[in-house]
């Protein structure tokens, strides 16, 4: 990848912050995200307190022993940073946000660096340093591309990870995340977006109707089966704003007679925990798989959507009983199964314009998703252009981390974070980007509007719901019905 | 000075040499532990051990990783590491110091290539500090230690070469042979307690991060209670 430029008044544009400066003076904390009041007084022992306690339940002391050792500071990481990229700041390199941690760990927690500290009197942690990790760990966008590139195998986003769960546990965390993390634990409605259930229902009884007007078929999303083979859970945001991807899920689950079901207990499966409290990823785990538990459903089934399929593809084995959990699958693996089996239909003759695909980071960086979604598309589009790079060496949308709900820090997603994203888009000349994920389709629309791209962002059920294909006895019931 | 040199070459090398030998078992064995603690700890005990092997021969054999993104560098990178590695162990002069010290031997390079490895190990070895001191980002990160170990591990090099190759005086040989014996000495010693661990540290690296983000099960209430939080509010 080559350094990327991008102009002095993007790059003000990008680092102004809307954050009225009495706040910044009174929460001590010169950060462009917005953080809730939280106890600003000796905010470096209590850092220290809440490090020590999650070192001691967690696993994560190994690891930073490890990096401690091993780490040869070589700066390769650097080329794949799409931040550093952008920016050219030498404390975006990958290596050096993780030192801001490792050396509070090696001065703090180690025999070795704490007897050298005390003789030189130096790099005992400040106010500065967590001011300096405030703002490093969520410039990052967790896309784990770095982690790629290092040669010794350090895991930058494991340390940005986990840097960011301590500061949480004093206070410091976007107030986007928390307060809809708040609302979907402690809250009335139990999601994130705060969707009360009448209006779930009234939403999904209205796409019903849609569907049937549009495809002369009854589709349905069933609520509450028990027994169902799927509880389909996606990103709750899905029902304000990605009525076509679900339409085009349940269009799939109505043509391969699939037996899924969703809660109207429980129909979120974001999990910003996984961007900034390890305690938060556990809670909302153990709610979705408990919710699976209640409906005796044999697996759970993910929507589009990265980090929710990430987040519970990988801790509901942790949290809820390792190998004996019940499984756990994204959308695009039920849909590529369907295909395979010959039990869908997709017309190749409907989409003819350009058609390129991003992979998620976090369902593509471990190789977990990545041939199946283009095999998909390859069947109906002809058109299908890759980008460059792509699959497990993805380039992030540039909202990743759960950067992209944070609403205040628009500019930088989409002048910083995005920028490289925006060039590999344009290199397509596509004229849909078919992005399964939530946060990526947030992101990338607010990418293409800020960077004058003319592309559309679309979900890949929303594809397949064009270009679906029932069969004669499908097209029966509903002229049955309506005889 | 005889003496000087007879001592660096037999009790202080093979102090040196135990010292490295056991601390890097020490680290290893320290690292294997955590590993084993933390995948005990597990919640899930399954890992992509797979991936995690390739990812490894892939870093230990970067021929196609490595030249990807930064060719010129990594060229240097594997050259400085074929010339640290082989030329120490398979000089024939090294050789003989076995055998005649324990009875062991192997097999020698020839005196040329061991000349011209010992050539390139120092060009290489040049070139990653220009590397380091010429890029704005390498030259942020990096800390003493990162430019001392690559000054530090020249000096057997060139030491040892202008003792093999050039024609001076009994006492100047005697000289450098002792900073050659004594710098590879200090080598020895600080390479379990520094970054140069990785020679044994890195080929388990792949494994320790795959590890890492398998999580120990149910440890929210347990840090909550810890930090003395439990029950409070989100
Ligand atoms: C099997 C053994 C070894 C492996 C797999 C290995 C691998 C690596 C890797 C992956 C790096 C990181 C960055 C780079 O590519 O430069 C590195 C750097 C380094 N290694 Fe090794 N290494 C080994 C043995 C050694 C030994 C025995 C020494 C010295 C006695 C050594 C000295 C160094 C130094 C000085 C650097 C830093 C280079 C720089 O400053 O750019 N390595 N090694
Ligand atoms: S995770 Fe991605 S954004 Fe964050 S430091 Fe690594 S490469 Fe950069």
């Amino acid at each position: 990848m080559r350094t990327i430029e991008i102009t002095s008044e993007e790059r003000e544009k990008a680092f102004s912050t809307v954050k009225k400066p009495e706040v910044i003076e009174k929460q001590k904390l010169d950060v462009r995200y917005h953080v809730e009041d939280y106890e600003v007084r000796d905010r470096p022992r209590r850092f220290l307190e809440a490090f020590a306690a999650i070192l001691k339940h967690t696993n994560y002391r190994f690891a930073l022993e490890h990096f401690v050792r091993v780490s040869a500071k070589c700066s390769r990481c650097s080329v794949q940073c799409p931040v550093y990229q952008v920016t050219g700041d030498p404390k975006d390199i990958p290596c050096y946000r993780s030192e801001l941690l490792l050396s509070i760990y090696r001065r703090h927690f180690t025999l070795a660096g704490s007897l050298q500290g005390r003789i030189t009197g130096k790099g005992a942690i400040n106010d500065a340093i967590i001011e300096e990790m405030a703002e490093s760990f969520w410039n990052c966008t967790a896309c784990r591309r770095c982690t790629l590139e290092c040669p010794v195998g350090i895991d930058h986003a494991l340390i940005t990870h986990l840097g960011r769960f301590i500061l949480s546990e004093i206070g410091i965390a976007p107030r986007a995340l928390v307060v809809s993390t708040r609302e979907q634990l402690e809250g009335k409605t139990g999601n994130t977006s705060a969707i009360p259930v009448p209006a779930l229902v009234d939403t999904l009884e209205f796409l019903e109707e849609d569907m049937e007007e549009e495809k002369g078929v009854e589709i349905k999303f069933p609520l509450d089966r028990e027994g169902a083979e799927f509880l389909f859970t996606p990103a709750v945001s899905d029902f304000l704003m990605e009525a076509d991807t679900l339409m085009g899920i349940a269009a799939v689950f109505t043509a391969t007679g699939g037996s899924w079901t969703i809660s109207t207990n429980y129909y979120d499966a974001i999990n910003y925990g996984l961007f900034y409290s390890d305690r938060i990823l556990e809670r909302v785990i153990r709610k979705l798989y408990s919710e699976s538990v209640r409906l005796k459903t044999d697996s759970i089934l993910i929507g589009e959507c990265g980090h929710a399929s990430r987040s519970a593809k990988y801790y509901v084995p942790v949290h809820c009983g390792g190998e004996n959990a019940k499984p756990v699958y994204n959308i695009m693996e039920y849909t590529y199964r369907m295909l395979q089996e010959g039990k869908l239909k997709l017309d190749p003759g409907i989409i003819t314009e350009v058609v390129t695909y991003h992979d998620p980071c976090n369902i593509a960086r471990q190789g977990w998703i990545v041939d199946r979604p283009r095999e998909i598309i390859k069947t109906f589009c002809k058109n299908f252009v890759e980008m460059s790079p792509n699959r497990e060496e993805n380039i992030c949308c540039g909202g990743g981390g759960g950067t992209v709900s944070i609403d205040e820090i628009r500019p930088y997603r989409t002048t910083v974070g995005g920028k490289a994203k925006a060039d590999q888009i344009r290199a397509t000349g596509a004229k849909y980007l078919i992005a399964p994920c939530a946060n990526c389709k947030k992101q990338l629309r607010e990418l293409v509007e800020d960077q004058g791209i003319d592309c559309e962002v679309v979900g890949l059920h929303d594809l397949i719901y064009k270009v679906i294909v029932f069969d004669k006895a499908h097209k029966k019931v509903t002229s049955e019905k309506e005889g | 000075m005889e003496t000087l040199l007879d001592f660096a070459r037999g009790p202080l090398f093979r102090l040196t040499f135990i010292i490295m030998i056991l601390g890097l078992l020490r680290v290893l064995i320290l690292d294997i532990y955590g590993a084993v603690e933390a995948y005990r700890r597990a919640g899930d005990k399954r890992l992509d051990w797979k991936n995690a092997i390739i990812k490894t021969l892939r870093w230990i054999f970067p021929f196609k990783s490595a030249f990807a993104q930064r060719p010129f560098y990594s060229a240097l990178s594997i050259l400085f590491h074929i010339g640290l590695i082989l030329t120490p162990l398979f000089l024939l002069a090294h050789i003989q110091l076995w055998e005649d010290g324990i009875g062991i031997s192997w097999w020698s390079l020839p005196h040329f290539w061991a000349d011209f490895l010992t050539i390139l190990t120092i060009i290489a070895g040049l070139g990653l500090i220009t590397g380091r001191l010429a890029s704005r980002g390498a030259r942020a990160l990096s800390r003493k230690q990162d430019y001392f170990w690559l000054f530090i591990l020249l000096i057997p090099f060139i030491t040892g070469y202008i003792c093999a190759n050039t024609a001076i005086s009994p006492s100047a040989y005697q000289a450098f042979m002792l900073i050659h014996i004594l710098a590879g000495e200090l080598i020895f010693v600080l390479i379990p307690f520094s970054k140069i661990a990785h020679c044994v540290l890195m080929p388990i690296s792949q494994f320790i991060i795959t590890l890492a983000w398998k999580f120990p099960a149910r440890v929210d209430d347990k840090i909550a209670e810890t930090l003395k939080k439990k029950g409070m509010p989100v």
